[in-house]
């Protein structure tokens, strides 16, 4: 850590005030720095940009990030924005006061089982929440793991995994090692984010408890071999429910049984049988026959999609709120109002992810509140911008999307 | 019922038709007037004859009287009790009756399953499921591989074809509705009531 800014004059990045070092890794620095606009203060993470290696999920990470812009969960550090210069990216995020859970443990050795307990509970309930926004950390470990000046755990860094890129990364870590790795990041899997977090949250459960590394070799060669093989051994004083939690989670062959979910059971969206998907049918609408205003009851659209219903959500979520609309999600519903509320009735829409058939997923989206016109536009501008999301079959009847879309 | 008094309606119900119709429904006098405004309207939208053909129903249901779909033929074919191609007056009130919010279930879960029984065999085969998931993919733009339509198709006569005899007949679907009522929410209209 270094002291001020020094003699050097003041630096200003956009509409921040740059201040004094307080941190300081290979790829990295971290600046205190002053909203001038708000007078807050911020952290920010300065990288060179020949630090960021060409990537080959830049499109997730990018995607990550602007979901990660919008997250605000009490143990997850809030990711301001993103500026970059010609040679330099800036990162700016919330200002954490309290120091690193590391340090903590580096100074009074283990936890407490109560302690622990505690700090492991809102590490998994960051990495939960997260993880239902469709990110993913990737690179957990207690250097990221920040505390406010309450004593609360704050995750650091969510989303930016490419910063410094995956493999720089594996050497960065304090002991040079990637002792926090999992075994399938190692073998260079195309990788599951959400696994690998788990494997993580189990090595700092350990560390936490332990106050050493569960994986520690100065050899990388035989660390690898370890970690592939979950090869380690407990303290002979461990809470015995940590253990088994730990074993569970560090399985190097999670394929085998599914217990990556340890967390993460709450039930998928609602499956459709073949008559809830036949009622849907305008045919069976009577209604219709009585209620013969212009802009008639329900206006309906649907739309597939064959990723996971939370990646659905979350990106139904992030462009609706991209759009100045407010979300509200409930289960696997999302209602969606719109901004101006001045208007006697101002545009609400609702959502919902259906599973049709295994993996396959149908969204609804129904209007409720608001005009004709105003929910076709926004109908059509919405899913647009959902294209990456949307299953298109190759269109053998050469309806273009949009004429689908402004059906009605 | 009265079928050999509806050719009478071409203007309007006499007064004692009316009261027949009322007195054979669930409707009041006053509803069965009341849908005979709306009956008007919409017999009288292009052929102006005082029947309801089938593009006339097409108009009324989706503001377009070209519109084809299947499950608007099959309500049409129902309430075209005659079964000589238009709906007539008294067609339309019986027919109705059906929708009323007032109506028992079983009269409902009846009707509903007339409807999806599309060749009239006295149960729904496996082929007229398929034939109407097609159809509401199609109307709705979705293209599903006929795998996924496959699955779907058999995993809902997994939970509502109990003997596992290829068919639904009208026991197993009085008690797959009971299981899932939402499947019948279409037909109660609040309208009527």
């Amino acid at each position: 850590m270094v002291g001020g800014g020094g003699g050097g004059a003041l630096r200003r990045v956009g509409k921040y005030e740059v201040g004094r070092t307080i941190g300081e890794g290979t790829f990295a620095k971290v600046k205190f720095a002053q909203n001038t606009e708000t007078g807050e203060s911020v952290a920010m993470k300065v990288l060179d940009r020949s630090s960021i290696l060409k990537h080959k999920m830049v499109d997730q990470i990018k995607r990550e990030i602007s979901i990660m812009k919008l997250v605000r969960h009490p143990n997850v550090v809030r990711l301001h924005e993103v500026l970059a210069s010609r040679k330099k990216i800036f990162i700016i995020l919330e200002f954490i006061t309290g120091g690193e859970l590391f340090d903590k443990i580096i100074r009074h050795g283990r936890l407490s089982e109560a302690d622990a307990r505690k700090y492991f509970q809102q590490l998994i309930d960051g990495v939960d929440f997260c993880h239902s926004k469709g990110v993913y950390h990737r690179d957990l470990k207690p250097e990221n793991l920040l505390l406010d000046s309450q004593g609360n755990l704050k995750i650091s860094d969510f989303g930016l995994s490419a910063w410094p890129a995956q493999g720089a990364a594996l050497l960065r870590t304090t002991c040079g090692t990637p002792n926090y790795v999992a075994p399938e990041v190692l073998s260079h899997k195309g990788y599951d984010g959400a696994l690998a977090d788990t494997w993580s949250c189990g090595v700092i459960l350990y560390v936490l408890l332990a106050g050493y590394l569960p994986f520690d070799e100065v050899d990388l060669t035989t660390l690898y071999g370890k970690i592939e093989t979950a090869e380690y051994s407990f303290p002979a004083v461990f809470p015995s429910g940590a253990k088994s939690l730990i074993r569970r989670i560090l399985d190097p062959s999670p394929d085998t049984e599914d217990n990556e979910h340890t967390f993460d059971d709450e039930a998928g969206p609602l499956t459709l049988n073949a008559f809830d998907l036949i009622i849907l049918s305008q045919g069976l609408n009577l209604s219709a026959l009585f209620d013969r205003r212009q802009d008639y009851g329900k206006l309906q659209n649907r739309f597939l999609s064959r990723k996971p219903a939370n990646v659905i959500l979350s990106s139904m979520e992030v462009v609706a709120q991209s759009m100045g609309f407010k979300t509200h999600i409930r289960n696997y519903k999302m209602r969606v109002e719109g901004p101006n509320a001045n208007k006697t009735s101002h545009l609400t829409i609702m959502l919902q992810i259906f599973e049709v058939a295994p993996s396959i997923f149908m969204v609804e989206l129904e209007r409720s509140a608001g005009d004709t016109s105003d929910y076709n536009k926004f109908v059509n501008n919405y899913c647009s911008k959902l294209d990456d999301i949307t299953w298109k079959v190759s269109a053998e009847k050469g309806k273009s999307r949009t004429s689908r879309l402004s059906k009605r | 019922m009265g079928c050999a008094s509806s050719k009478q309606f071409k203007r309007a119900p006499r007064h004692g038709d009316a009261a027949l119709l009322a007195k054979e429904t669930t409707f009041s006098l006053d509803e069965v007037k009341a849908l005979y405004e709306l009956f008007e309207k919409i017999s009288y939208s292009i052929f102006k004859d005082g029947l309801i053909h089938k593009e006339e129903f097409q108009l009324a249901l989706f503001r377009n009287s070209n519109r084809k779909n299947l499950f608007a033929d099959r309500i049409f074919d129902l309430f075209d009790m005659k079964r000589n191609g238009v709906i007539e007056f008294d067609e339309f009130v019986r027919s109705l009756q059906f929708f009323h919010p007032d109506t028992p279930m079983a009269d409902k879960i009846a009707f509903a399953f007339r409807l999806y029984d599309l060749r009239g065999t006295g149960s729904i085969e496996r082929e007229e499921l398929k034939e109407m998931v097609l159809a509401i993919l199609n109307e709705s733009d979705l293209l599903l591989s006929d795998d996924a339509v496959e699955q779907m198709v058999d995993q809902t006569f997994k939970e509502a074809d109990l003997n596992g005899d290829g068919r639904i007949d009208p026991d197993e679907w009085k008690a797959f509705t009971s299981m899932n009522p939402a499947l019948l929410k279409y037909m109660t209209l609040p309208y009527l009531k």
